[in-house]
């Protein structure tokens, strides 16, 4: 059997600005109640963001042009950071790089992220490149699937997967409660990890990574989803209210699949990596998929340090397991992202 | 399952035996209430499970002489035990304490962690293991759910040993069955007809409870009801009350 690509380093970084949910508040003067208690009851404590001065009339004013300038120097700033975080341990540089593969879906760029950070960072001209877009918050492991078949069809190269989102790049600020809930989730983040698939590995505690299931609900396609807006003249993030339910009760289907695929029970599983989507989103995953408190920690810590980040959520999840130290050889882990689609994508690992 | 050497584990119906046949707990016993939990788990057609003593007593705690005085303690062996207990607390069925003559220390915690708890009037229950110089398990985290705090301090730090009347007055078993067999009949009645996934969400819930604040508890609730009304038990009863509603609106 050839060897299994492994997970070999992570990086992760954010912009420079932190704000609390009360700052954002205060900061765009919003007066309305109802809006108020969803920024309070969201389970959010802080989010790094690249936030507008006020207007005026004290709300954010900023063109779409401004918006891709921000997306643009936000996925810069950032993705240098989570790429050297990452890359810096194994003592590799972006010139080390055989396959670089980015996920993005707060803006649309022509070239993609994989020519601006290859242009900007120095990676090698004959690296290989794929962006992975408009896919959303499970991207990540819609990437991490050829991601981890290239590396396992091309032994001891390096594939590098960075998932990079600015989601402050794509908001509408008006009084719905809509778009009240999505202003209120999300967050500015980029997470990068270091694929190989090398014998010469073998001692490093990294996970394998065994396999992947997927899931979608086509009928539930419309349950997140961009959406024109005339009026603005730019997108909005539809987000359902339903989404939470809608994940619940399809969550159990790819998990066990992938399992069963392995002859794995859940109990056999001590890692849970699951993306952190909002807290009535990880409330459903727990109850349906029956794991605990304890098994999404790192996803719950997540959500209230850093809000949603998009596809890279699951990576700082990952980091912070990674660091805690609990992890031991031999220990299953299971990967869980979930967002438009409406999807769930799941990937086994083993350390 | 692998061969039970401290266990009877047999199966009728819907309802599964599991006999402990020591009266003490051992690290083998430990390790077999965990074969029974993955066969429950895994194969198990049985929506109850029923654990009772084979001999005069239910079970009296644990075996010493699987410690050696002259090595050092081995905590883990406590930790298995505990989650042994854990996978019975969580088990998708039905779990039911049949107890008669001896209840002491880890098999007091083994009732804790069944979902109904019967007594025959000669069993007698005590959680000795302080005065012994050690903690009665996690029974230091449950039992204040079943009978308060203030009761539960006297029972944990004085060791009484009590009766099962008492027991029922206390609140840590339910029910005195002057014949058990009946009352353990009587119990399993009382929970048909199971729906595994609703009653494992219904206890989660319940034994969150204590832990978790409103807010918390409120989104957890969501979810989880969101799970049992997608079972078919839920959308069975919608139909039921269709069809007695002769189908109007």
């Amino acid at each position: 059997m050839p060897e299994r690509p492994r997970i070999l380093s992570v990086g992760t970084a954010h912009p420079p600005d932190r704000y609390t949910q009360d700052d954002i508040l205060e900061r765009f003067h919003t007066d309305s109640p109802a809006v108020k208690a969803l920024y309070k009851a969201s389970h959010i404590h802080a989010r790094y963001l690249y936030l507008p001065e006020p207007g005026p009339d004290g709300r954010p004013h900023e063109t779409m042009s401004e918006l891709l300038h921000k997306h643009r120097q936000g996925a810069l700033y950032m993705g240098e950071r989570a790429i050297r975080r990452c890359l810096e341990p194994l003592g590799l540089g972006p010139r080390d790089v055989d396959y670089l593969v980015v996920t993005n879906s707060t803006a649309f760029m022509l070239p993609g992220l994989t020519a601006m950070f290859i242009r900007h960072f120095g990676f090698r001209e004959d690296v290989h490149r794929t962006d992975v877009v408009g896919m959303g918050c499970n991207a990540g492991l819609n990437a991490l699937n050829p991601v981890a078949g290239w590396a396992a069809a091309n032994p001891g190269r390096n594939a590098l997967m960075v998932c990079c989102e600015v989601n402050s790049a794509l908001y509408i600020d008006d009084d719905s409660i809509g778009n009240a809930v999505v202003n209120s989730l999300f967050g500015d983040g980029c997470s990068a990890i270091l694929v190989r698939a090398d014998p010469g590995d073998a001692e490093r505690l990294a996970p394998r990574i065994l396999g992947f299931n997927s899931h979608i609900i086509p009928e539930a396609w419309a349950a997140m989803h961009y959406r024109w807006s005339e009026e603005h003249g730019r997108f909005g993030f539809i987000l359902d209210r339903d989404v939470p339910y809608v994940l619940g009760t399809h969550a159990e289907f790819p998990v066990r699949r992938l399992l069963d695929a392995f002859g794995l029970k859940k109990r056999h599983i001590k890692h849970w990596i699951i993306h952190s989507g909002g807290k009535k989103v990880i409330d459903a995953i727990k109850y349906t998929v029956g794991i605990t408190e304890h098994d999404v920690r790192h996803t719950v810590g997540c959500l209230r340090d850093y809000g949603n980040l998009g596809s890279g959520a699951f990576l700082f999840a990952y980091e912070r397991l990674v660091r805690e130290g609990t992890v031991r050889r031999g220990d299953y882990g299971v990967m869980m992202t979930m967002g438009p689609g409406t999807t769930i994508e799941t990937a086994l690992l083993r350390w | 399952m692998q061969e039970l050497k401290t266990l009877r584990y047999t199966e009728e119906g819907q309802v599964a035996r599991v006999e402990l046949l020591r009266d003490t707990i051992n690290m083998r016993m430990v390790r077999e209430l965990t074969a029974v939990c993955d066969h429950l788990e895994d194969e198990s057609e049985a929506t109850i499970v029923v654990f009772t003593g084979a001999g005069d007593d239910f079970c009296r705690g644990i075996d010493f002489r699987d410690f050696r005085p002259d090595q050092p303690v081995d905590i883990h062996g406590f930790n298995k035990w505990e989650k042994a207990c854990v996978r019975i607390e969580r088990l998708p069925k039905v779990t039911v304490a049949a107890m008669q003559g001896e209840v002491r220390g880890g098999g007091l915690q083994l009732a804790l962690v069944c979902d109904v708890r019967i007594a025959s009037p000669d069993a007698v229950f005590q959680l000795p293991e302080v005065k012994s110089g050690f903690l009665p398990g996690m029974a230091t985290f449950r039992l204040a759910k079943y009978v308060g705090l203030g009761r539960a301090k006297r029972l944990i730090m004085q060791c009484p040993e009590f009766d099962a009347h008492k027991a029922v007055a206390l609140g840590l078993i339910d029910e005195v069955a002057y014949d058990l067999d009946e009352g353990v009949q009587a119990a399993i009645d009382n929970f048909l007809p199971v729906h595994p996934v609703v009653v494992q969400l219904a206890r989660r819930l319940l034994n969150e409870s204590y832990a978790t604040d409103f807010e918390n508890a409120i989104g957890n609730f969501l979810a989880a009801q969101h799970r049992a009304v997608t079972q078919t038990a839920f959308l069975e009863t919608l139909k039921r009350a269709r069809q007695e509603d002769g189908g109007g609106d």
